[in-house]
């Protein structure tokens, strides 16, 4: 009976030390104050998309004429914009899809990008230098440029904002997939599941990839403040969204005519971005910085 | 090591500027070494040189006053070109320019002009009647070898096609010309003395071809010198002008389209003069010692056509509830700063023939909703409007009312989405027809209310490419437009006008919405300048100091 007991103990001892990987991680995040302010600004930020129609005094697209372009009071908070909708409504109707964007773009890139870089990590050869070489043809061209490429071609709507923005964050998932699948698979379980005989496909989905989600997750929470700012740009641009929608970017755009007269019409939606995209990349940061504890030494 | 790493990146930083400065600096000269080119001596003379810098909102979209129609261009090409007649500086009455003067014959269908002698175009040739005939045939004959660079859309507007009314122009001698004519015409002098018809050096066109566009020769008070697309257009002043010489020696047009950053232009003095400001900026200028507003005369319509050969809008029940679903009111007090009256007709109050017991469609979305339902879409349906990117005289923010007229249009079940292409793409798709509902508007050229119904609505110019950008096709307006356009008795010309009036607002093709008075803001330096009520008017009386 007694020994039992103590050999309870000594487990739940060591469960105290360490508690998983994904536990360990999350503690070690909770110990950066930056972190933790990219994280609240994260959750505010879902949080606001979640419950847009409860929160948001008015409605986002419809405006009383009458009322427009009036100074931030106790009855709209932001002011109006110049076809009289409350900028505050507006703004919470915006995170829904400015998280939209991150996602469905960060998705893309992700997707296709940790495809073509585990393969061509794990093969190497002739498919590593033809992929790695269309890799770097897609990063001769500046970042924003292609995307408007795109869209021009595709045509203006947000969707096609969000192909392009996918398409061009492709290149940045593929190295980084790349980079850590060729440091994983001389691993010795990845040898010893060669050795048992595990097919290939098995060996890259089960025992590469798993390994490697670390740099992959922090690139993603990276890329997703990119991408809104991105995709902002287009819209700005006239590449993206289209009016009516609250999107932050077009925002920007309408506001510009009214910088003088009404300047709160471009400084809201612009502070949005700011706080968002510096959310995501503190909290890119911070996952790094947690998940990866030797990278800071 | 850190500091010495510094300091590196710093010296690094330093000259990366000063190359950039440099580099700049070359650049300026080597621009104006180009300019110099033309104008021997220019440089040379710049510190006492007068240079007007006009700030628009879009680019010209070509230099042959014939081949264009749209403001930005002939706001440029006035400038360049002298017609057989011209308009009085303030007003639509014909007044003397390559003619000296002209007579008509009894039943209207001979016109004579006699013509300035001593005048040059500006490559140097001389100017006389085989030069006319030649510009006249060039318009007029589909066949004729340099009927090219365009589809000559204006003469085919004024004078009912190609040929259309004209049935010969002839050289009687070397100062003489004669039109003959098919039938009378009320319109015919008022129509020669519009921009389009300025007469251009026929070596010019021969030597250009399809390029001529870009290299106009006239004989105008300005010459050209240089157009940098989407940038600017330089011209200079003629120093063997045939009548009294501009006062400014180089007269620069800029685009700059965001109305914001033209306006701050202005206030950085980059610019002297500009129009299309943001409604909201008027007070803005009106408060500042340093600048004069000036409101050009209303002439014009803004107005949103619905496509009347695509489906829906070929039922008049859906025209009728689009009519009725927008608030114009509140548009033009939101978005016009009071420099504008709501439209209920395709004619401007300030001209003849203006049908005023005509009965506005009220704003009321409950009953264009029941519209709506009886021409078969209770609940709506989904649409393009098309609203164009660039400032107009007649939309100063057209982008901005495009998603009010949205918005408007949302509360009765239509979803229209905004379609946006550059100004020379937008006009050229909907004049063949790409759109659902489309913005656009025109200002006058010519005083006479049939540069307004006959162009814009009759169905002779509802064919690709269209003045009729609503393809509305009414042969009772027809006969009625070509009736008034062959009577020469100005109270019977009004009284036909007014019943076309009423059979366009029956039909319902457009959305009248707007006649503003476009406001010009200039520095106070800036003299001489008045505005036309066409929208466009030479600027060889403006002076600066």
């Amino acid at each position: 009976m007694d020994t039992q007991i103590a050999a309870k103990k000594s487990v739940n001892q060591q469960a105290n030390q360490s508690r998983g990987i994904w536990a360990d991680s999350f503690s070690r995040l909770l110990r950066q104050k930056s972190a933790i302010f990219g994280l609240i600004i994260v959750v505010t930020l879902i949080c606001a998309a979640l419950f847009a129609p409860y929160i948001a005094p008015y409605n986002p697209e419809k405006g009383i004429l009458g009322d427009r372009l009036q100074a931030p009071s106790e009855g709209h908070w932001f002011g109006t914009d110049s076809q009289g909708r409350d900028i505050l409504s507006r703004i919470i109707f915006g995170s829904r899809i400015s998280i939209q964007i991150g996602i469905i773009t960060v998705g893309i890139s992700l997707v296709v990008g940790t495809f073509m870089g585990a393969l061509s990590g794990y093969f190497g050869g002739v498919l590593d230098l033809l992929v790695m070489r269309f890799i770097d043809i897609m990063m001769a061209f500046p970042y924003i440029l292609l995307a408007i490429a795109i869209t021009a071609v595709l045509g203006p709507s947000l969707v096609n904002a969000m192909i392009a923005i996918g398409i061009v964050g492709i290149p940045i998932y593929a190295r980084v997939v790349r980079g850590a699948v060729l440091s994983v698979k001389e691993n010795e379980y990845v040898e010893a599941a060669r050795a048992v005989g595990c097919s290939k496909s098995r060996i890259i989905w089960r025992h590469v990839l798993p390994n490697c989600i670390a740099p992959i997750i922090v690139q993603a929470t990276l890329g997703i403040g990119t991408a809104i700012l991105d995709s902002a740009g287009l819209s700005f641009l006239g590449l993206g969204a289209r009016p009516p929608k609250s999107e932050w970017g077009l925002m920007l755009n309408q506001g510009k005519d009214s910088l003088q007269t009404a300047p709160w019409a471009v400084m809201f939606p612009g502070l949005a971005i700011l706080l968002v995209v510096l959310g995501f990349n503190l909290l890119g940061d911070g996952l790094r910085d947690a998940l990866d504890p030797k990278l800071k030494e | 090591m850190k500091f010495l790493h510094n300091k590196r990146v710093l010296t690094l930083v330093i000259l990366l500027v000063f190359s950039v400065l440099v580099a700049g600096c070359g650049q300026d000269t080597g621009s104006s070494g180009t300019e110099s080119k033309d104008d021997g001596g220019q440089q040379a003379a710049a510190p006492s040189e007068k240079v007007l810098i006009w700030g628009r909102g879009g680019d010209s979209s070509g230099l042959d006053p014939a081949n264009v129609t749209d403001g930005e261009s002939a706001k440029v090409t006035i400038n360049i070109y002298d017609g057989l007649v011209k308009y009085q500086r303030d007003s639509t009455e014909v007044a003397p320019a390559l003619a000296v003067d002209w007579e008509t014959s009894e039943d209207g269908k001979t016109w004579t002009f006699n013509l300035r002698e001593g005048v040059k175009f500006h490559d140097g040739t001389d100017f006389d009647a085989d030069d006319v005939v030649f510009n006249f045939e060039r318009w007029m004959n589909e066949d004729h070898e340099y009927h090219i660079g365009g589809t000559f859309d204006y003469w085919g507007y004024m004078f009912g096609g190609y040929p259309g009314v004209v049935e010969s122009v002839t050289a009687v001698d070397q100062y003489t010309v004669e039109f003959k004519l098919a039938s009378p015409m009320a319109t015919f002098i008022a129509n020669v003395a519009m921009f389009p018809f300025g007469i251009a050096s026929p070596e010019a066109v021969k030597e250009h071809g399809e390029d001529y566009f870009k290299n106009p020769v006239g004989t105008g008070p300005f010459k050209f010198v240089e157009w940098a697309p989407d940038d600017k257009v330089v011209l200079v002043k003629n120093e063997n002008y045939w009548g009294e010489q501009a006062k400014l020696d180089q007269l620069i047009f800029r685009s700059i389209p965001d109305n914001a950053t033209r306006l701050m232009e202005l206030q950085s003095g980059t610019i002297d003069i500009m129009d299309g400001i943001t409604p909201d900026d008027v007070a803005t200028i009106k408060n500042d010692d340093n600048y004069q507003l000036t409101l050009r005369p209303s002439m014009n319509v803004g107005y949103l056509a619905m496509n009347t050969e695509k489906e829906p809008f070929d039922d008049p029940k859906v025209r009728k509830a689009v009519n009725m679903a927008i608030n114009k009111k509140e548009i033009i007090n939101a978005f016009f700063a009071g420099l504008a009256k709501t439209a209920k007709n395709p004619l401007p109050p300030s001209l003849w023939g203006y049908n005023d017991a005509i009965e506005e469609y009220k704003f009321d979305p409950a009953q264009a909703k029941s519209l709506l339902a009886e021409a078969g879409f209770p609940n709506g349906f989904k649409t393009t409007l098309w609203a164009m990117p660039v400032p107009r005289p007649y939309f100063p923010q057209p982008q901005k009312i495009g998603e009010a007229m949205q918005a408007n249009l949302a509360e009765i079940g239509i979803e229209a989405e905004i379609v946006s292409h550059d100004w020379t793409t937008y006009l050229d798709k909907t004049e063949h027809g790409e759109h659902d509902m489309a913005m656009l508007g025109w200002t006058g050229d010519n005083g006479d209310p049939d540069n307004f119904l006959y162009v814009l609505l009759d169905k002779d110019n509802a064919v690709a490419p269209a003045g009729n950008i609503a393809f509305y096709k009414n042969d009772e307006l027809h006969d009625l437009l070509i009736e008034a356009q062959q009577e020469m008795d100005q109270d019977v010309r009004a009284d036909l006008y007014k019943q076309a009036q009423v059979i366009i607002h029956e039909d319902a093709p457009w959305v009248p919405m707007s006649h503003s008075t476009p406001p010009i803001a200039s520095k106070k330096t800036v003299s001489g300048y008045v505005p036309h009520p066409t929208g466009v008017e030479p600027l060889d009386t403006v002076d600066i100091q």
